[in-house]
């Protein structure tokens, strides 16, 4: 059983097509890059896998179960979560407010919990926010726990967007762009972050643009060109294909 | 106890100074039934003002609540007169009614966002309101549904009859008090945690695992229940009741409320609705230039206190701070 699985995956929106009958599979416990030029249907992939927009035709399954066609929420309940490319947050909660929100599908919420505030509803609450706590400290914000997201700076945003999805206790991890917008300190910082989640167990995918952090963190490579796969393997591999080479650069015949 | 900002901490002081001034307030103005009147009319917008609060909290506001406040006044009000049944049954009845016809509403409105859920939310309410209009056998039409007497309590040894106006003042009380109670519990527990989420970030809080359309549905909900129950009350003690009493115009005071009193905190609605109704009966004795003062105080406290009145405390506090400084 693979972790996930794409079928035949295709996404169309009105005439343009996004992903043209992709086939792919991560397998647990691994890191693996997603990279292509923009355009490629990476974020869509992600879209897709999310459920965030429907599929057009094909399959996703997550650990043998079929999740295209399910509700965001529901493949979240799975254990698939994602992260935003752009900073995605509860702005104007504090940075452990965040968090704990972000813990919802393991706090046991009941509307007569809230209203009476019964002993389990209380408990509930306080091992939310001892999660929160511990996941906050894991990725390093624990100092920054009162102050309000917003406020915070962008590295530090994308680190508590991370943190968010952790609090909903994935198996797998879809990153868009972790690094996107940070400086090399950063960026050294988010990948070792992304080490320590996969040694947790947690099986990670990541879309990334710096070449030095996909090859550097990621286990293997797929690489999509407008909607298609064109490469898959290890880092070295990729590296040396030629077709990849291309889509990068631009074919020899233009250049010369 | 671990004191977090995840439950907020109550202001118990304020709120018990408040409740307390509420229940002394009919001996402070020696039983004057004009003030006891203004007194339960407060109760009434407070409750509205609230209830609508609480939808605000999923990030939208709707002009459908007023509509909401008209079925449960409607429903306990032909319970009355059609089926004799007194206004403890109408209360629950309305109330019930109420919370159908939300949750029933709900489902197409809460697919709706931002603007679109204010156009929708308006044509609900207008659509309640000219439906008391137009069956007028049933509803009574334009005219109304008249004669709902106020209940009588008996407790065997004790009999109380609501046509006491002193009386009244306290039910309403009771009920006002026990909506602000129930909004403010939901508000600061993981209940109105999850619904500010959905207010702040719609798809990250989707990602996370909330299921938001039924959490709007079950939002929208209970605050119409609530209104329901408050519109109930309004019935009885106005014992006459028309479609004109629940049109958009009072959604649209509630939403007033609102904006003049805060838009974070339960305090908010409850200060906006406690002042600007003090307001609005102020200003009766200028007649027709009334709506032309009451916008005058609305702009005014737009311009002069942005953030609402429950601004207030923080601003007094960074005031003393300041002058501790220099």
């Amino acid at each position: 059983m693979h972790e996930l699985e794409a079928r035949g995956l295709q996404m169309k929106f009105g005439g343009v097509t996004a992903i043209a009958g992709l086939d792919l599979t991560v397998e647990e416990g691994e890191i693996r890059g997603l990279i292509g030029p923009n355009g490629a249907g990476k974020t869509t992939f992600f879209n897709a896998c999310s459920g965030r927009y429907p599929v057009t035709a094909g399959e996703i399954r997550y650990r043998g179960q079929k999740i295209s066609g399910m509700k965001p929420h529901q493949i979240a309940a799975e254990g698939l979560v994602r992260t935003f490319q752009h900073v995605t947050l509860f702005k104007q909660f504090s940075v452990l407010k965040n968090v704990v929100a972000g813990n919802y599908l393991h706090a046991r919420h009941s509307y007569w919990g809230s209203l009476l505030r019964t002993r389990k509803t209380r408990e509930a609450e306080a091992g939310s926010v001892a999660r929160a706590r511990e996941i906050l400290d894991f990725v390093g914000l624990g100092a920054l726990m009162d102050q309000q997201a917003a406020t915070l700076a962008h590295g530090h945003q994308k680190m508590l967007g991370i943190a968010i999805a952790l609090a909903a206790e994935p198996k797998m991890l879809l990153l868009d762009e972790p690094c996107a917008g940070m400086n090399s300190d950063e960026s050294r910082e988010m990948i070792h972050l992304v080490r320590r989640i996969r040694e947790t167990g947690i099986t990670i995918m990541l879309i990334e643009h710096d070449m030095k952090v996909v090859m550097g963190l990621c286990d293997r490579i797929t690489v999509l060109n407008f909607g298609n796969e064109i490469a898959d393997g290890t880092p070295e591999a990729v590296r040396a294909n030629a077709q990849v080479r291309e889509a990068y650069l631009g074919s020899q015949a233009h250049v010369a | 106890m671990d004191k977090t900002d995840i439950i907020a901490s109550p202001n118990r002081l304020v709120w018990a100074g408040l409740l307390l001034l509420a229940l002394a307030a009919p001996f402070l103005v020696g039983f004057d039934l004009y003030l006891i009147h203004v007194g339960i009319t407060i109760s009434f917008n407070v409750a509205l003002a609230t209830s609508l609060w609480m939808i605000w909290s999923l990030g939208v506001i709707s002009f459908a609540h007023a509509g909401f406040m008209g079925i449960g006044a409607y429903a306990s009000a032909l319970v009355l007169t059609k089926l004799g049944l007194s206004m403890w049954y109408g209360l629950w009845i309305g109330a019930v009614i109420s919370a159908l016809f939300a949750m029933l509403i709900a489902v197409p409105l809460m697919r709706t966002r931002a603007v679109y859920f204010f156009m929708a939310s308006w044509a609900v309410g207008e659509v309640i309101k000219r439906n008391f209009a137009y069956f007028k056998d049933f509803f009574g039409g334009w005219d109304g549904v008249f004669d709902i007497k106020p209940p009588v309590l008996d407790l065997g040894f004790l009999q109380i009859d609501f046509a006491d106006r002193l009386a009244y003042y306290y039910l309403a009380l009771f009920f006002v008090a026990l909506t602000v109670w129930i909004i403010y519990r939901m508000n600061a527990s993981r209940t109105g945690m999850i619904w500010w989420a959905i207010h702040e970030n719609e798809l990250l809080a989707q990602h996370t695992g909330i299921n938001v359309f039924r959490q709007k549905v079950v939002c929208f909900t209970i605050a119409c229940t609530l209104v329901g129950v408050t519109g109930a009350l309004y019935a009885h003690y106005q014992t006459y009741i028309s479609p004109k009493s629940f049109d958009i115009w009072k959604s649209e005071f509630a939403l007033v409320h609102l904006i003049v009193g805060g838009l974070t905190t339960v305090g908010g609605p409850v200060a906006g609705a406690i002042s600007l109704t003090m307001v609005d009966e102020a200003l009766r004795a200028t007649g027709y230039f009334r709506t032309i003062f009451f916008g005058v105080v609305l702009i005014a406290s737009v311009l002069l206190l942005p953030g609402g009145l429950e601004t207030i405390p923080a601003r007094i506090r960074r005031l003393f701070n300041r002058k501790s400084k220099e």
